[in-house]
């Protein structure tokens, strides 16, 4: 899944150099990649959302 | 500062950003040295790469607030990224990381230094920025439409980024595979060769979701355990019959917890649910000393569930481990006095208040405190949870109160569960003692009496003990056990004294051989 979070980043960047005309697509790009990103991490904490130490 | 030296500054940030961090962990670190990103490493790595990204869109097009809104929400996202990545390891021994240390320290505090830097620049960026006249609505239209044209410096920033980008991505397929395999939670080291490659699907796993994972452990309650002893976890249990009954005749403010006894002054001590120490003469009726503790303005103290005589002082034990040592002193310092309790008739010092740290009874609570005056240390005995099924006797050194030892009992030869699936964790120990060398245990689940050798650590004997009622204290005096119940009363009973048999052959206590 990393792999293809790079891969989505990849693009987006891509398109910022190399096809500024496409934005709007560059930034969906960027919010798909940030929600994954996001998940993968909570996916990685799940069995302890919070830091795991005392309260 | 104008637009174009923001844009130059902010050019040179993700330079920095994109060779730094990025480059640096695929090209020196992946491929040069064989690291391979944990799982919560490859999210704080691409979290980087998103806010480098970021910073592409504010060159080409400008700082529009979406961007600007996005970089924030990042570098948010990432600084608890790297909390709650760092919170695993920086409170283990010194030296001890997870995977590569770049001068001194580990790659995901490296994280939080990148995140804070990433917040730290946004905001003296958008601080710095020059207000300027709005554009009008066709220009900036065109400029929406087409991009900004980059100068040299921001064509180089994108075609590095992409080449550092792309280079992450080789190494996410050779560590992590293509979709759906992910990261893993301790990865073996970055290889070309595809024979070393390990594709896994271990995180998708389906595992309860927690907030606080073995950290949630709800405090002990008696009210719901069950009395009875037919139904404990050892069979065959002989009855110690309760001689006569007794009640503790001083006033009280919160519920009895625990009960010892100095048998050189003759005289008890009990402490209550609500923070409440009192010593108590030879009958439990009149009134010695008496002090509520402030329990919240220094060192949380749970509620006190344990009490032990060190010789003149005065040990208390809260739940949470947290300790308090207590001293007769006929001047305190009424100041000190004021400061520490939150009432007192007089007569006693706080010397001390500090916590017992366990190993294996960690994020376990304890409803018992003995004191071993041949070994002089104190012991507690922990307090099994759903979370953690242990019953584990733990022993403080009296000179530094520091951990000396711990063990989880086996049992004694003649001594058998009633079930596979029965263990001494069934047990909830309230109350605990020393005499003779032998620590005796009561549990309010099932109403027995353990008699534990601490020198072979094992149960030497167990008795059922009918007619308690959520015992909460136990004390040795002369030939007898005094058992103090949470509504005042105490039940008086034969202490046994169990056959000192040689110890049992060893064995693992834990729930699986391959744990031990």
């Amino acid at each position: 899944m990393e792999f293809l979070n790079f891969l989505l980043i990849l693009w987006a960047g891509w398109l910022v150099w190399r096809r500024p005309e496409r934005e709007r697509l560059a930034f969906r790009l960027l919010i798909v990649s940030c929600a994954l990103m996001a998940l993968l991490f909570l996916v990685g904490t799940r069995t302890a959302v919070l830091p795991g130490l005392n309260y | 500062m104008t637009r174009d030296r923001l844009l130059a500054v902010l050019t040179g940030m993700v330079i920095v950003l994109v060779a730094g961090p990025l480059g640096l962990a695929v090209f020196v670190l992946g491929f040069g040295t064989g690291d391979s990103p944990c799982i919560l490493c490859w999210a704080q790595r691409t979290g980087m790469a998103l806010v480098a990204l970021v910073g592409l869109f504010v060159i080409r097009y400008g700082p529009r607030p979406r961007y600007l809104g996005t970089a924030v929400l990042l570098g948010v996202w990432g600084l608890w990224m790297a909390v709650r990545h760092s919170a695993s390891h920086v409170a283990r021994d010194v030296g001890q990381g997870f995977s590569i240390a770049i001068l001194g320290a580990h790659t995901y505090i490296w994280s939080w230094v990148v995140y804070l830097t990433v917040l730290a620049v946004l905001g003296a960026l958008i601080a710095l920025q020059r207000e300027e006249p709005p554009a009008t609505p066709s220009a900036a239209a065109a400029a929406a439409a087409a991009g900004g044209a980059p100068g040299r410096a921001g064509r180089a920033a994108m075609a590095l980024f992409v080449v550092v980008i792309a280079a992450n991505a080789v190494q996410a397929f050779a560590s992590t595979g293509p979709p759906p395999f992910l990261g893993q939670s301790d990865p073996v080291r970055f290889s070309f060769n595809p024979k070393h490659w390990v594709w896994s699907l271990e995180e998708w796993r389906s595992v309860p979701i927690s907030w606080r994972g073995s950290w949630s452990v709800a405090p002990p309650d008696l009210s719901a355990l069950d009395p009875d002893p037919a139904k404990g976890p050892l069979a065959g249990l002989p009855a110690l019959p309760v001689r006569r009954w007794l009640r503790v005749g001083a006033p009280l403010t919160g519920v009895p917890s625990d009960l010892a006894w100095d048998p050189v002054a003759g005289r008890f001590l009990v402490v209550t649910d609500r923070h409440e120490v009192l010593v108590l003469g030879s009958t439990l009726a009149r009134p010695i000393h008496r002090v509520v503790l402030d329990a919240e303005f220094s060192l949380d103290l749970s509620p006190l569930a344990g009490a032990a005589f060190l010789g003149d002082t005065l040990a208390v034990l809260a739940t949470n481990k947290s300790y308090v040592l207590l001293r007769a002193d006929s001047l305190p310092a009424p100041e000190a006095e004021w400061r520490v309790f939150r009432s007192t008739h007089g007569g006693v010092r706080e010397l001390r208040r500090a916590r017992f740290a366990t190993v294996r009874a960690r994020q376990m609570f304890v409803m018992s405190l003995a004191y071993d005056q041949v070994a002089d240390e104190l012991v507690t005995v922990s307090v099994p949870s759903p979370r953690q099924r242990r019953l584990v006797v733990s022993r403080f050194a009296r000179g530094d109160l520091l951990l000396s030892s711990e063990f989880i009992p086996a049992l004694a030869p003649g001594l058998r569960f009633a079930g596979p699936e029965r263990t001494l964790a069934d047990y909830v120990v309230t109350g605990a003692t020393i005499a003779d060398s032998l620590l005796y245990a009561i549990s309010a689940a099932h109403s027995t009496l353990l008699v534990l050798d601490p020198a072979a650590r094992v149960v030497r004997a167990a008795y059922a003990v009918p007619g308690l009622t959520r015992p909460t204290g136990l004390a040795a005096r002369a030939g007898e056990l005094y058992v103090l119940q949470a509504d005042g009363r105490v039940a008086v009973i034969e202490r046994p004294r169990a056959p000192l048999a040689p110890p049992a052959p060893s064995r693992c206590p834990l729930p699986s051989p391959r744990d031990c």
